[in-house]
């Protein structure tokens, strides 16, 4: 097991959202933006001092530890703010505790490895380039604000995603919905303990893992029909099939992509039978589970999710990280006849998770060279973007009416036993 | 061996063997090539450059070979370790061990392929770095793709209890089957330019073989072939060769030489070696493999691939004197139908100084790497023609 991060995520948000304050968002946070801005200029100066007396002592003096510290939560208040993971207006200095989205860091400065901070600049750079998929770095808030000149993922950021989405959902219902929510939580999260590390907050290396990320979070989705099987202790990589894994991936993607065209006719198919009969036929439901489930198996083997080489069948309970899906049930008949209208807010978040995915097997793919395993919390995000991707794919082919759900937590068993 | 066994061996021999003399068949004439001094023939500097180019070349095939030998026969002995990674059946865990020994010998055979680009850069020869490791690598992929399925038809035939080890009885014809649709097809994925010239319509005539001519571009070396079946039949020119220093005369007779290979049937005939090869191949994969619980067992596929490969070597030999006489053949119907043996050996000479072929390579160069005949009989076939054949032609 893993000891906790020192910096951890506090979330007490409870949904709600004021729509006067959602729909002018952005104005609204102007003055924090400028506010932001000199901040960090700031912090970029005194950083460099920071560092400079930090590589000899091997310890960050206190004061520049607390302006740290400060601007750490600042940026995560701000972001929480600007992608609507929070509500209320944040204070100008990051005060702890002062915020429903807020991030725990360690009160005092630690002592710490002095090659890693002469070195910090090169190590993060892996931190970098998932937090900018994820967040955006400094925080997502400011990449989100300036999208031209957001670096980046190029699928555009999850917190971006989840920012806008939740805009429409918000003005519309009042309310955050939860899967946007844990999402942005957790992409502001991610970028906290990425800014501590680079600022010598900590040399505790950001976790990319979702469920780790969200402890505090402590009500559940529900249940969703669509779900992830695996083990998450299941990090052991061969070194020589990594080497090759995308080329021995070619044949599954090419077999992939002739089931693919299949499953489209069968799927539009099976759209007018659901829509008359209301229930899919089985035999098709059936064999576009299957697809989903070969799908997932071969997205795992090509982004390092998991070890083995995957079967051509889409067989359930052969492989490590396996679906699972239920049988064909009743639904609803507008959700299905405006299926593909009703897919592209979840296609948004897909592509942003996405990216998150393709980068950690970047990462993943030269970790594993060296240590012959996945990193734990790169495998964990790895695995929440398949899972969305899946539940996506399901939607799409109608195998449920069950709306993909965005958030990195697992499913609660609500039923009654 | 069993009575039994021999009983079929034989016949099957014999039917092999008269297969063999039908496909072996040509119009070529019982001919003597008159020996031929490469020195008179071809200038000094050129000669020794080609000599020089070609014994280092060599070399490089004997590493790779030598390396593939040794990292597959690592790979048969100790290759089923792999199959731990596997969680895809038995067909998909022998695909994956079938790819990992690939990747081996590829990642073996690299550092010839980077030196073989070093060494043809020194000798102005095209060769690309990239090419030859990134672009090599897409090529592996392609390779994986084919190893696949050529697998999943050895494996899914061999798992079928009522064909078991008779596999390669059902697994041959479908290769060939398979080759023989490539064949008709890949001439439309070809795509090229249509080429144009005087001379084309009078050859096909002459050749009687009436079928698009196509040049195609990208390529930085001198070369053509003939491809496709029935309707699918095509003349390939690459580029190079219809550009100088090659004359529109040495074009004609590069032309009528692969309008000759389709007059003649040759893609019929390559698909008539290769079912001759493919089945005593197959049947010996089927041997190779029993101690291992046959072709149907991924354990057997490390060891399978192996021998594979050996028995590819092994008939090297035989292809190479396969496709020399279907070449020498192409030569001699390129001279009866241009009547121009000139332009021939004046095509062979410059093919010694842009290619930098050996006019006579070594015996063991020539047995194991020589699909065409060496430059020095290709110019002694025009001479015998100059001498035997064309003063009774043209009376």
């Amino acid at each position: 097991m893993h000891e906790p991060h020192p910096v951890q995520l506090v979330v007490e948000d409870e949904y709600r959202r004021s729509r006067l304050t959602v729909f002018f968002r952005l104005l609204l946070a102007i003055p924090h933006l400028i506010w932001f801005f000199l901040w960090t200029v700031w912090v970029a100066l005194t950083s460099f001092v920071n560092w400079l007396i930090s590589s000899f002592t091997g310890r960050p003096p206190r004061w520049f530890h607390r302006l740290m510290c400060g601007y750490v939560r600042y940026q995560a208040h701000l972001g929480a703010y600007l992608s609507l993971v929070a509500d209320p207006y944040p204070g100008f200095m990051g005060e702890a505790g002062s915020y429903p989205v807020d991030v725990q860091l360690p009160q005092e400065p630690v002592t710490q490895r002095r090659w890693t901070i002469l070195i910090r600049l090169v190590l993060f750079i892996p931190a970098l380039l998932l937090a900018s998929t994820l967040g955006g770095f400094t925080g997502g808030n400011v990449g989100s604000s300036r999208g031209k000149t957001r670096t980046g993922s190029g699928g555009g950021t999850l917190l971006l995603a989840c920012a806008l989405l939740g805009w429409f959902a918000s003005l519309a219902r009042g309310r955050m919905p939860k899967g946007l929510r844990d999402a942005g939580a957790y992409a502001i999260g991610y970028t906290a303990q990425a800014s501590a590390y680079l600022l010598l907050v900590t040399d505790r290396y950001p976790n990319a893992d979702p469920t780790e990320m969200l402890v505090a979070v402590t009500d559940r989705p529900p249940r969703h029909p669509v779900r992830v099987a695996g083990d998450p202790y299941d990090l052991r990589r061969s070194r020589i099939t990594v080497v090759f894994r995308l080329l021995l991936s070619l044949p599954h993607i090419l077999w992939l992509t002739l089931w693919g065209i299949v499953v489209l006719l069968v799927t539009l198919v099976q759209w007018f039978v659901t829509l008359f009969s209301g229930t899919p036929v089985r035999a098709l439901h059936r064999f576009v589970s299957a697809y989903i489930r070969y799908r997932l198996h071969v997205a795992a083997y090509l982004f390092l999710v998991a070890n083995p080489f995957p079967g051509f069948t889409g067989a359930p309970g052969v492989y490590p990280l396996d679906l699972e899906l239920e049988g064909p049930q009743r639904q609803n008949r507008w959700k299905t006849g405006f299926r593909l209208v009703l897919a592209i807010p979840a296609f948004i978040v897909d592509t942003a998770l996405s990216a998150s995915l393709l980068t950690a097997a970047l990462l993943t793919w030269f970790y594993a060279l060296v240590k012959g395993s996945a990193p734990w919390g790169l495998r964990n995000l790895s695995a929440y973007a398949l899972r969305y991707d899946a539940q996506t794919n399901a939607y799409l082919y109608l195998v449920t009416d069950a709306y993909p759900h965005a958030s990195p937590l697992e499913g609660e068993d609500t039923r009654e036993a | 061996m069993t009575r039994r066994r021999a009983a079929l061996l034989l016949p099957a021999a014999a039917a092999w063997a008269l297969a063999a003399w039908l496909l072996w068949r040509s119009s070529l004439p019982a001919y003597h090539l008159p020996h031929l001094d490469e020195h008179a023939l071809f200038p000094a500097h050129a000669l020794h450059r080609a000599q020089r180019f070609s014994e280092v070349e060599d070399l490089f095939w004997f590493g790779k070979a030598i390396a593939q030998l040794v990292v597959l026969g690592l790979f048969a002995r100790y290759g089923v370790r792999w199959m731990r990674e596997s969680a895809a059946g038995p067909i998909g865990t022998g695909m994956l061990l079938g790819m990992i020994g690939f990747a081996f010998v590829w990642a073996a055979q690299l550092p010839f392929a980077v030196l073989d680009v070093w060494w043809r850069n020194r000798y102005g020869l095209s060769g690309s770095y990239v090419q030859a490791t990134i672009g090599n690598w897409f090529q592996l992929g392609a390779q994986f793709v084919l190893l696949c399925v050529a697998l999943a038809i050895v494996m899914g035939l061999a798992r079928v209890r009522r064909i078991g080890e008779w596999w390669w009885l059902l697994a041959a014809p479908v290769f060939v089957g398979l080759r023989t649709l490539l064949a008709f097809v890949s001439p439309w994925l070809l795509g090229g330019k249509s080429f144009h010239a005087p001379y084309v319509a009078s050859l096909q005539h002459s050749e009687n073989v009436h079928v698009p001519v196509r040049v195609l571009s990208g390529f930085s070396e001198p070369n053509a072939f003939a491809t496709g079946l029935g309707a699918s039949r095509r003349v390939f020119l690459w580029k190079p060769i219809v550009e100088p220093p090659f004359t529109p005369r040495m074009d004609r007779f590069v032309l009528a030489h692969e309008l000759g290979h389709l007059a003649h049937n040759h893609i019929w005939k390559s698909i008539g070696w290769y079912a001759l090869i493919a089945f005593p191949l197959a049947y010996l994969l089927a041997v190779a493999t029993r101690r291992r619980g046959g072709m149907g067992v991924p354990a057997a596929i490390p060891l399978a691939i192996f021998v594979y490969v050996v028995v590819q070597l092994a008939a090297l030999p035989l292809q190479n004197l396969v496709t020399r006489h279907l070449e020498a053949e192409a030569d001699w119907s390129a001279l009866r139908a241009t009547h121009d043996p000139a332009a021939g050996r004046q095509l062979f000479r410059l093919f010694a100084s842009e290619t930098l072929d050996d006019p006579s390579p070594p015996w063991w160069d020539y047995v194991f790497l020589e699909n065409h005949p060496t430059l020095l009989q290709r110019i002694g076939m025009t001479r015998y023609y100059v001498a035997y054949v064309r003063p009774h032609v043209h009376g």
